[in-house]
């Protein structure tokens, strides 16, 4: 909670830095505002509490996924490099104020007690990125990408909030322990009690607008053309911070409202998970873009999670929390090698984010083709990377569950990972084998820093996995 | 409960005009009598404060908005659909069932017979005003975030910049 407050007043305060302050100076002191709340987030560990009449809920778990949020916008911004230095056309203060206010909303998804903080903190967050997508004004996909994300977006909010009504209407209440307690008084199965109906519409459209937001399959049309056209660092944003948020969101409302209707969610669920899962792999397979192929693993992604949701055992917070920590890490490292190599190989004037670019970029830069071949092994789930565990993790959560469904689901899942690494695989192979010329990239230092925090982790969590595991 | 089903009926049918006008013009209006007919039910609520405001807001302010932007972009032409046939089917199939759940929920729906007392204060300022600066102050805080984030992208995002094409 102070977390929240901190970023929303820092968000201001960076707006009024941009007008005194040189851009190095601006990211160093974002960066601080990001450290800071990380900081008061912390200062809450081992404390149950309800903050302004039910209206948030701070416990371990939240707190856990508040940190992977922070972590991720700290390593995002640390990445950003102020944004180039075209003065004319980037605003580096609109930017990161606006960066600092997404992580507050996302905040807000991941502690929220009361439906109304979900609502909230979800369109603080899209809309946030709705603007950043964007933000590369003179560049004619990132309107389109921008325009096309703000009125799905907007539908989704809409489908939402309409399911945020039924729901109030059929249990009489906003917070989202009371609605668990209304609906776990209705009989074992199916069967209706009063207003029963309106309930379960009520739970499938709160369900369609987060699966919206977290890009699962039926719902994930938007992800690759709203990727590939945001600017490289805010893809990065999007891709882990709102897909924790949204995760974490949903999971928390799932485990607390209504676990008692799983017959009910579960399973549709099921059914898009297992979409999500082949959708998103087959489809990697085919791009040419790299920026693209990220998209599409970042939908098959959601997949994995949905897996870990679905399957509802006692390690289930610790299963996500590591999942969503160690992709979100081996993803920035992806995203942050490929800016740095595409700005550096410019075709017709933008950066080229196809495979090719990568080509050959180990003989003159071995510690970026270093840094990427550990993220791709990480999310293609390679033992002694993070991603490993993640994936062990979840299939472990999907073997315990009695459910024979899930032993469909893990047969879908393990098939789809084995595809992950076929496509991983690419941008390793443009790096080593392929020929090209690419002549050695500086890196600034709070870069070079960066990858190598996110590039130790991975490999850290890959040995040690534990260290983050038995949080709980 | 007379009036109830005349002002349901006028909703329903305007809202419906508002999606089958071929006119966006005509659309918004019909969508401002929406509106009107929205806040006749607050009025049936005991909500008057909030039926003020919805007119206030949405009928004056919002739907004057829509129609500067409409007739400065000038839609009158009638573009042609270029949806598919699929996708028409897939939209009308996912309605539709959707339209059925809702018949389904609202016949299953318990009412009740009406008689829970409401008090008389329930829609006024005052107790509005009570709810939102005491159990709903965050909330209410935290959406003047929202609508910050809002304005600085509008501002970032409208702005003229060095280079570009001036209309």
């Amino acid at each position: 909670m102070n977390a929240i407050i901190a970023l929303s007043l820092s968000g201001i305060a960076s707006l009024f830095l941009g007008f005194s302050t040189n851009r190095k100076n601006l990211l160093i002191t974002t960066l601080l505002f990001v450290l800071v709340a990380l900081g008061l987030n912390l200062a809450d560990w081992n404390h149950e509490y309800f903050w302004f009449n039910n209206m948030l809920k701070t416990d371990n778990l939240s707190i856990n996924f508040s940190s992977v949020i922070l972590l991720s916008t700290a390593l995002v911004v640390a990445i950003s490099r102020s944004f180039g230095d075209d003065e004319e056309h980037t605003h580096p203060a609109e930017y990161y104020a606006i960066m600092l206010f997404a992580a507050a909303g996302a905040l807000m998804m991941v502690t929220y007690e009361n439906m109304i903080m979900l609502f909230v903190g979800l369109e603080i967050l899209s809309v946030s990125m709705y603007i950043l997508t964007g933000s590369d004004k003179r560049n004619l996909r990132s309107n389109e990408a921008a325009l096309k994300y703000f009125l799905m977006g907007a539908f989704a909010t809409g489908i939402l909030l309409f399911g945020v009504a039924l729901v109030y209407g059929a249990t009489g209440s906003f917070n989202i322990h009371g609605i668990g307690e209304v609906v776990s008084r209705t009989k074992k199965g199916m069967e209706l009690f009063e207003g029963g109906v309106i309930l379960y519409a009520g739970i499938i459209l709160i369900f369609i607008g987060l699966l919206f937001k977290v890009s699962a399959a039926p719902f994930h049309f938007w992800t690759p053309d709203v990727y590939e056209g945001a600017p490289t660092i805010f893809t990065t944003f999007m891709s882990t911070v709102v897909k924790t948020a949204g995760v974490a969101a949903m999971y928390r409302l799932l485990s607390i409202s209504f676990p008692a209707v799983y017959g009910l969610w579960g399973n549709p669920l099921v059914w898009i998970t297992c979409l999500t899962l082949i959708v998103g792999n087959i489809t990697a397979v085919y791009q040419q873009s790299f920026k693209r192929m990220l998209a599409y693993s970042s939908i098959s992604h959601a997949g994995y999670l949905l897996i870990t949701i679905l399957a509802k055992t006692p390690n289930t917070n610790g299963s996500i929390l590591f999942y969503s920590l160690a992709y979100s890490i081996a993803t920035i490292s992806a995203f942050a090698v490929l800016m740095i190599v595409s700005e550096n190989k410019p075709k017709d004037g933008k950066p080229d984010e196809s495979f090719e670019a990568l080509n050959g970029l180990s003989v003159n830069n071995p510690f970026l083709a270093f840094v990427l071949t550990v993220s791709m092994l990480s999310l293609a789930g390679i033992p002694l990377t993070a991603g490993f565990f993640g994936k062990f993790f979840i299939f472990t959560d999907a073997f315990s569950n009695v459910s024979p469904l899930f032993k469909n689901i893990l047969v879908v899942a393990i098939l789809m990972s084995a595809v992950g690494v076929y496509y991983y695989f690419k941008p390793i192979i443009a790096v080593y084998m392929k020929k090209g010329e690419i002549a050695e990239i500086q890196l600034p230092l709070i870069y070079k820093i960066t990858l190598i925090i996110t590039t130790a982790l991975t490999i850290i969590l890959g040995i040690a996995p534990d260290l983050v595991k038995n949080m709980f | 409960m007379n009036f109830w089903y005349f002002l349901t009926a006028l909703t329903l049918l305007s809202a419906l005009m508002v999606v089958f006008a071929k006119n966006p013009i005509h659309s918004v209006l019909y969508l401002v009598f929406t509106f009107f007919c929205i806040s006749g039910h607050y009025v049936l609520l005991n909500a008057q404060f909030l039926m003020a405001v919805n007119i206030i807001v949405y009928a004056g302010a919002i739907m004057v908005l829509f129609l500067f932007v409409i007739m400065m972009l000038d839609l009158r032409k009638n573009v042609p659909e270029s949806k598919s046939n699929l996708t028409k089917l897939a939209g009308a199939v996912l309605g539709g069932t959707l339209l059925v759940v809702f018949i389904a929920a609202t016949r299953h729906m318990n009412l009740g017979n009406g008689s829970g007392a409401i008090g008389a204060q329930t829609g006024m300022v005052e107790s509005l005003g009570m709810i939102l600066y005491k159990d709903y102050l965050l909330p209410f805080e935290l959406v003047s975030v929202l609508f910050f984030v809002a304005m600085v992208g509008a501002v970032m995002l409208g702005k003229r910049e060095a280079g570009e094409r001036n209309f």
